[in-house]
């Protein structure tokens, strides 16, 4: 049978209506469209900027760091506060690393349930030393150069290789700048000689700006023997008990704080959730304001179909179907504005994030554009609610008064 | 068969109430084809709404096939509407944005009948002689031929009783005419037709003149076997 043989459908009827009254249609649409892009700017900036710090603290390499403990005192004379005193050492005993390893490894083969005895964790100690090298402020690292490597899998050299003798050192990408040197040079660390061996490749961390030469070196030039500032702990497990082993570390070993990285993570996590909260609560007003301007769209909609609808009526339309025609038409106006809200939402991301997350790259979200056009049909719907069953109470008498 | 049984409408109420109906009876059988006239005001338009329960009656009863539909629900009316009256109006009430085909087909959209139903109302539009016009829209039909599309879509859900309110009112008188013999040909393929008019001239067609005054029937003529008004009509021939 031809197509022309078919009867016409109700949603035939609400396209036709629809395009003809094109411009209220998108108007109806713009006010769904309007909520929708804050919503979805809001995820897509949140997502954005869920995934650099994800990828930041995957930068960070290690998922464990142990500092010296140096614990705030409050100082006071009866009522009288004097301020705080720093209590504790700025540096950890190197022998005490023996003691962390064997904690850590301790704890990932029992989480692994292995027995062999060799090393697992990689822990790189390090001595911070801030100095001066060829007139210029620099800081200076005392490494374990391969336990470093290890660690910062990211590292790369642009030039040459890393440092192998005690009187070789490796530059960051800034510090080669910023000292004049390059791979071949020599330059003296508080009057310990060394010959740059490598630069490294830009890493977009602290480390570009860092010289690095073997711990003993460090520890000889300052006279800091037997001292490390701080240890990088990176256990190669994703099931690896991380808080636990802190907790031990802290327990057992005086003098040093060991922190679980994931919770650094987590708490700054916490921080982007707080603001992504508040800005999706924006963004749901923003919603709700919409929902008002296109019930109000709708409700003229209905006054100016009032006599159509009373026209439908008189030939045998039910309030069903006059109901469903209204629902129809949420559907194809939110339809509309999800897709609006959605590119207007994307664009208004790239707009925001960078501006909100200084300098944060957008990525397009293509997972919200369902859920987007869901939330835009479920507001175009729940807002057609009154004004559809205004349309269905809609009497044929009162309608087409000129009878 | 429709009977209407002492029928009262009154608008308002207490002291400031007006009767628009006032114990109003009137019967009419089917394949009838009645012309309810009177001048302005005297509450022909009331009745017909009554009779086609668009309105509520004060008192009364209005029967049709043995059936009381005064007091019908919304569902029930939706039935009638369906089943056994259509309407047709004096401004001719086609949606703007169906074709001329479309709008005929739309009782039948409602109905929920599928099959064949655009082949129908094709059909339909060639028995009121629009076979031309089906793809055209209202806006670009002249207001006889809107008239004619909206008697197509009064006829094609196969209701019994058809109310026409005025229905030549818009048109111009020769086009009038040729609407009023659309009425004569439905009525005599077995339509009910009752029709408000205040033209002595298009009444004159109908089988039966109901007239009314102030709400009240105040003449009933029956024209069958009387003399055919063909003479002294003048202006419809």
């Amino acid at each position: 049978m031809r197509r022309d043989e078919r009867n016409m459908k109700i949603y035939q009827l609400v396209v036709r209506d629809t395009l003809r009254r094109r411009r209220r249609a998108l108007f109806t649409a713009m006010g769904v469209a309007i909520g929708v892009a804050a919503v979805v700017a809001v995820l897509t900036v949140a997502n954005a900027g869920e995934k650099r710090i994800y990828s930041e603290i995957d930068k960070y390499g290690p998922n464990m760091m142990v500092t010296p403990a140096i614990n705030d005192m409050d100082l006071k004379l009866g009522d009288l506060r004097l301020g705080s005193l720093a209590v504790g050492n700025n540096y950890i005993a190197e022998d005490r690393v023996p003691e962390i390893r064997q904690i850590a490894d301790g704890a990932i083969r029992e989480a692994l349930g292995i027995q062999d005895q060799e090393d697992i964790a990689t822990i790189a100690p390090k001595l911070y030393v801030d100095t001066t090298v060829n007139g210029t402020s620099i800081m200076v690292a005392g490494f374990d150069a391969q336990q470093e490597i290890a660690i910062k899998s990211w590292w790369d050299t642009a030039k040459g290789g890393y440092p192998e003798q005690q009187n070789e050192a490796l530059l960051g990408d800034r510090a080669s700048s910023a000292l004049g040197v390059d791979v071949g040079d020599r330059i003296s660390i508080n009057g310990e000689e060394v010959t740059i061996v490598g630069v490294l490749q830009e890493t977009g961390s602290q480390d570009d700006y860092q010289v690095f030469a073997p711990l003993g070196t460090v520890q000889k030039a300052f006279g800091k023997e037997g001292l490390i500032s701080s240890i990088d702990i990176r256990a190669l497990c994703s099931a690896c008990p991380v808080e636990s082993i802190a907790d031990s570390i802290n327990k057992s070993i005086p003098g040093v704080r060991a922190v679980a990285v994931q919770q650094i993570a987590e708490s700054e996590m916490n921080l982007v959730m707080k603001v992504n909260r508040f800005m999706l609560a924006l963004a749901a007003i923003t919603l709700v304001v919409g929902v008002f301007a296109v019930v109000s769209t709708m409700m003229s909609s209905v006054h100016e179909r009032t006599k159509d609808i009373g026209i439908m009526k008189a030939v045998g339309a039910s309030r069903g179907q006059i109901v469903r025609m209204f629902v129809y038409e949420a559907v194809a106006v939110g339809l509309i504005g999800g897709i609006m809200g959605y590119v207007a939402g994307t664009l208004l991301s790239y707009v925001l994030g960078p501006l909100i997350f200084d300098g944060l790259p957008m990525s397009y979200a293509p997972q919200y554009l369902l859920p987007a056009l869901g939330l835009a049909i479920a507001v175009a719907i729940v807002a057609s609610v009154y004004p559809a069953f205004r349309a269905s109470q809609v009497r044929v008498a009162e309608s087409l008064r000129a009878l | 068969m429709l009977e209407i049984k002492n029928v009262s409408k009154t608008y308002g109420n207490g002291s400031s109430s007006v009767g628009a109906l006032k114990d109003i009876s009137v019967q009419v059988d089917d394949g009838d084809f009645v012309a309810i006239t009177g001048p302005s005001g005297s509450g022909k338009s009331t009745l017909l709404s009554v009779i086609g329960g668009l309105e509520k009656i004060s008192a009364g009863e209005v029967i049709l096939d043995g059936r009381r539909i005064d007091n019908l629900n919304e569902k029930e009316l939706v039935e009638i509407r369906r089943n056994k009256v259509a309407y047709v109006f004096q401004q001719y009430h086609l949606i703007p944005s169906l074709t001329a085909l479309e709008n005929v087909l739309l009782p039948l959209t409602f109905h929920g009948l599928a099959d064949g139903s655009r082949k129908k109302a094709a059909a339909m539009l060639q028995e009121v002689g629009l076979e031309k016009r089906a793809k055209h829209k209202p806006g670009q039909l002249s207001g006889g031929e809107q008239q004619r599309v909206a008697i197509a879509r009064a006829l094609i859900n196969g209701c019994s009783l058809i109310l026409a309110d005025e229905p030549t009112g818009n048109v111009d008188q020769k086009t009038g005419v040729e609407i009023l013999k659309l009425f004569q040909k439905a009525n005599e393929d077995g339509h009910t037709i009752i029709m408000v008019t205040h033209s002595p001239e298009v009444a004159r067609r109908a089988k039966r003149i109901v007239t009314l005054r102030d709400g009240e029937i105040v003449d009933q003529v029956d024209q069958e076997g009387c003399e055919k008004p063909s003479g002294k009509g003048g202006i419809i021939q």
